[in-house]
């Protein structure tokens, strides 16, 4: 009997968002803390919820949700905010975050999840692909596409 | 400084002049977007009312405004509340703004004073007086 064997593991953090998941390196977030108060940012984006202190840092926080057009889900009680590392080419300080509906999970990925057919991603530029985990669709961020609208 | 209930830091290196609402010309007109005006020789410096999104207001309870030094001419704004904070109490760290300036001069934030997980933002001073001047006096 042949035994398929899984590719190296990565891993990654399941980010529950409203309406739908992402899946994200664990290696590419910093740290993740509860939502507090935060500032608001006059004629930001509407996807920019606002700046959170975070060690000596200013952080914006951004609603992945809104970034896709969806709406800004009313009501940050229980979520939480993902710190990520500054994108790639960006300053050392540049952290940003990401507002979650829930605690991110752990996963364990290897070779062995199925990719999530086109046809069934959102239509966004800032999804790159997407895995099927435990029968689930988790989306991909284009983390580049998403520099190009941070950092326009 | 606090406007319309938000507290936003303008940096020492801008050059400024606070005014009091007593020397100031008040715009006794409720159209317009001024709300008041400087005079110095024969020159008139506009002066606006925010609110704490930083869109245009109109509203009397105010006692001071700061005039920023920019060219071609200073503008102002008003302000619920004008502190001066020793430099050695705040240190600023930079930020910047995601998404597209919504200025020609850039961001209107380049910095923020965090203390715990509360960040108040700061003032990028040419792109704050680039806002103020494409207000514009009318409506």
């Amino acid at each position: 009997m042949k035994v398929r064997r899984a590719g190296p593991r990565l891993h990654a953090l399941e980010v529950p968002l409203a309406g739908m998941t992402l899946l994200v390196p664990s290696a590419s977030v910093a740290e993740v803390v509860n939502p507090s108060d935060l500032t608001a940012v006059p004629f930001s984006e509407p996807w920019l919820l606002g700046v959170v202190g975070w060690r000596t840092l200013a952080v914006p926080v951004v609603s992945f949700e809104a970034l896709l057009g969806a709406p800004v889900p009313a009501s940050h009680a229980g979520g939480k905010i993902l710190i990520f590392y500054p994108m790639s080419g960006r300053k050392e300080w540049e952290f940003y975050g990401v507002l979650a509906t829930a605690e991110p999970r752990p996963q364990a990925l290897d070779a062995s999840q199925p990719t999530v057919p086109e046809a069934e991603l959102p239509n966004s530029s800032y999804i790159a692909s997407g895995l099927k985990i435990g029968g689930q669709p988790m989306l991909i961020p284009d983390l580049e596409t998403m520099k190009q609208a941070f950092y326009p | 400084m606090q406007l319309g209930g938000a507290i936003y830091l303008l940096p020492s290196t801008a050059g400024f002049t606070i005014e009091q609402r007593e020397n100031l010309i008040t715009n006794k007109s409720p159209e317009g977007n001024v709300v008041a005006w400087r005079s110095v020789r024969s020159s008139r410096f506009p002066a606006y009312c925010l609110d704490a999104n930083l869109r245009v207001a109109r509203h009397q309870q105010w006692h001071r405004a700061v005039f920023l030094d920019a060219k071609p001419q200073a503008v102002g704004l008003v302000a619920d509340e004008v502190q001066l904070l020793p430099r050695a109490e705040t240190v600023i760290s930079p930020f910047t703004p995601l998404g597209l300036p919504p200025t020609r001069a850039g961001h209107l934030f380049s910095g923020a004073w965090v203390t715990g997980n509360r960040a108040i933002l700061v003032f990028n001073p040419a792109a704050l007086a680039s806002y103020l001047q494409a207000l514009g006096e009318a409506t």
